[in-house]
């Protein structure tokens, strides 16, 4: 698939693996406004290649991503004005989770992630660091609050060390080996300069299991985070009868049993039939 | 109650639970299926059982379902599809909503439908030679339910990736004790049985009264996910207080 040219972005495919990569070296890969309409077009680009299986999300130079652009901000007579409505009314489009892509998201984190870009930690499925790199929230140094990262991460690891990071701001930074600790992020790679081997060769192994059932495991357990146990369970059982009498089904027990590779139905093929019991 | 596919005793305090279909690594046939839901009941009725260890026979501890046999007892396979889509799971001590305290003592492999049994008990321990995997996605079905238990329980990015990566990855007891999924590794592994029953027996101690409140009240807190009304009311829930009180909305639009 022909993807759009991008400014602030790389996108490519390398076999099933859809990369992802900030491209604004020069300022930290810091989210300009052009940045962030791209990021929601690449985004769905991603999603509706069939070739696709799995996307990794990374950035170039010493910088993962370290969130809005605030020499944008500071110099154009626009500031924060821009983005009032659309974080007032949480109409966000810039992180997978916001553009509702169903494939996996791996965010190979090369170097510093700083304040805005937790976005992309909080809101990825899998997360790999470089062994230098180092994650730290400096809103609240700067005069300004933070919520949708902190939030997010609040979800998903244990919540005293994102309130330290929220709170003591800048003058502290969380290292990729205590992160690992804490189960934020799953893989530390030294050196750090085999980040995007190990990122692409992860992708690989995801790229191997049925794109349906990822599809459907992923809604299923990203939509438990809004609700209670039980609640959850129920939405969780739908999106496992969603899948009843979808090929890929039938073919994985098949080449399990054959001990061959699965064929797997493209992602976004067929819609699976209404299972009736 | 005789069981053909568990094995079910009292020693002292100390209700077991084991799993013993050791040559088909523990998978729940349509037999387990019905004496799971009987067993728990049996333990937890039982007056002497202050504390309950599920564990299994053989190198597995549990893989989840029997496919191959459930695929030949087509009335099994359709009661569990309903009960799965209805998310009327009869499987572990959650399900059978058991007040007493449950420990997991996994044993070897723990896969997929295995997981339900990490998910759902109080306490978890295992072999230093235990490994977890959620081929499911590998074989072309999606998980959830055994996922979703472990996101209330422990750091979401391990499970979200166990759940992607399917049976192309193993999570160590190891990694597993530092994440907080379990809270204690047993080396050799051999005394597992050992130390599940010296844990249990120092649980039976405790009040079976106190515990069983208890137990009730840390699971519904996984059930409560909001507040309604809260911030348009600007009080506590419903007026009755609350440690919550959200800020009054302003507007710093031009202030100094």
């Amino acid at each position: 698939m022909e993807y759009s040219s991008f400014e602030c972005l790389t996108v490519e495919r390398r076999g099933p693996v859809g990369w992802l990569i900030n491209d604004r070296a020069e300022q930290l890969n810091a989210m300009s406004a052009a940045m962030r309409d791209e990021l929601a077009v690449a985004w769905k680009e991603l999603d509706l290649d069939p070739e696709v299986r799995v996307i990794v999300h990374t950035g170039e130079g010493r910088a993962f991503q370290t969130g809005v652009d605030v020499t944008e901000i500071a110099t154009d007579g626009v500031g924060m004005e821009r983005y009032r409505q659309s974080v007032e009314d949480f109409d966000l489009h810039f992180t997978a989770w916001h553009q509702q892509v169903w494939k996996p998201v791996i965010t190979a984190v090369n170097g510093i992630c700083a304040g805005g870009g937790l976005h992309w930690v909080a809101d990825a499925d899998i997360v790999i660091a470089a062994s230098d790199a180092t994650f730290f929230d400096p809103h609240v140094s700067v005069g300004q609050v933070v919520a949708l990262e902190a939030i997010g991460l609040l979800r998903k690891m244990p919540a005293e060390a994102v309130m330290r990071m929220a709170l003591v701001g800048r003058h502290e930074r969380l290292p990729a080996a205590r992160a690992l600790e804490l189960g934020m992020i799953s893989q530390v790679v030294d050196p750090p300069e085999r980040l995007r081997e190990e990122a692409q060769n992860l992708a690989e192994q995801v790229a191997r299991n049925s794109p349906a059932a990822m599809a459907a495991t992923k809604r299923a357990l990203w939509q438990s985070f809004e609700l209670g146990l039980t609640d959850a369970c129920r939405a969780g059982a739908q999106e496992l009868a969603s899948l009843w009498g979808h090929p890929d089904q039938e073919e994985g027990p098949r080449a399990f049993a054959e001990k061959r590779e699965p064929v797997w139905a493209p992602p976004g093929a067929a819609t699976p039939p209404q299972h009736s019991s | 109650m005789a069981y053909a596919s568990l094995i079910l005793e009292r020693r002292g305090p100390v209700g077991w639970l084991v799993f013993d279909r050791p040559s088909a690594g523990n998978a729940m046939d349509a037999t387990m299926l019905g004496e799971l839901e009987a067993a728990w009941r049996e333990l937890d009725e039982d007056p002497d059982v202050r504390a309950i260890v599920n564990t299994g026979a053989g190198p597995a501890f549990q893989t989840g379902l029997d496919m191959v046999q459930l695929s030949r007892d087509r009335e099994a396979l359709r009661v569990q599809s309903r009960r799965t889509k209805r998310a009327e799971l009869r499987l572990t001590a959650w399900h059978n909503q058991v007040w007493k305290p449950v420990i997991a003592a996994v044993n070897g492999t723990c896969a997929g439908g295995g997981l339900h049994f990490v998910a759902d008990a109080d306490i978890v321990m295992a072999a230093s030679d235990a490994t977890f995997l959620d081929p499911h996605v590998s074989v072309g079905q999606a998980t959830a339910y055994e996922p979703i238990g472990l996101l209330r329980k422990m750091p979401a990015e391990p499970v979200l990736r166990m759940a992607l990566v399917g049976r192309h990855e193993r999570l160590s007891a190891a990694r597993a004790l530092e994440l907080g999924m379990i809270s204690q590794v047993v080396d050799p592994p051999e005394r597992l049985r050992e130390e599940a029953q010296s844990l249990g027996e120092t649980i039976a101690r405790n009040s079976p009264a106190a515990m069983a409140a208890t137990k009730r009240v840390l699971w519904r807190a996984f059930e409560v996910c909001s507040v309604p009304n809260l911030v348009e009311s600007g009080r506590g829930a419903g007026g009755r207080g609350g440690h919550f009180r959200p800020n009054v909305e302003q507007d710093h639009r031009g202030a100094r």
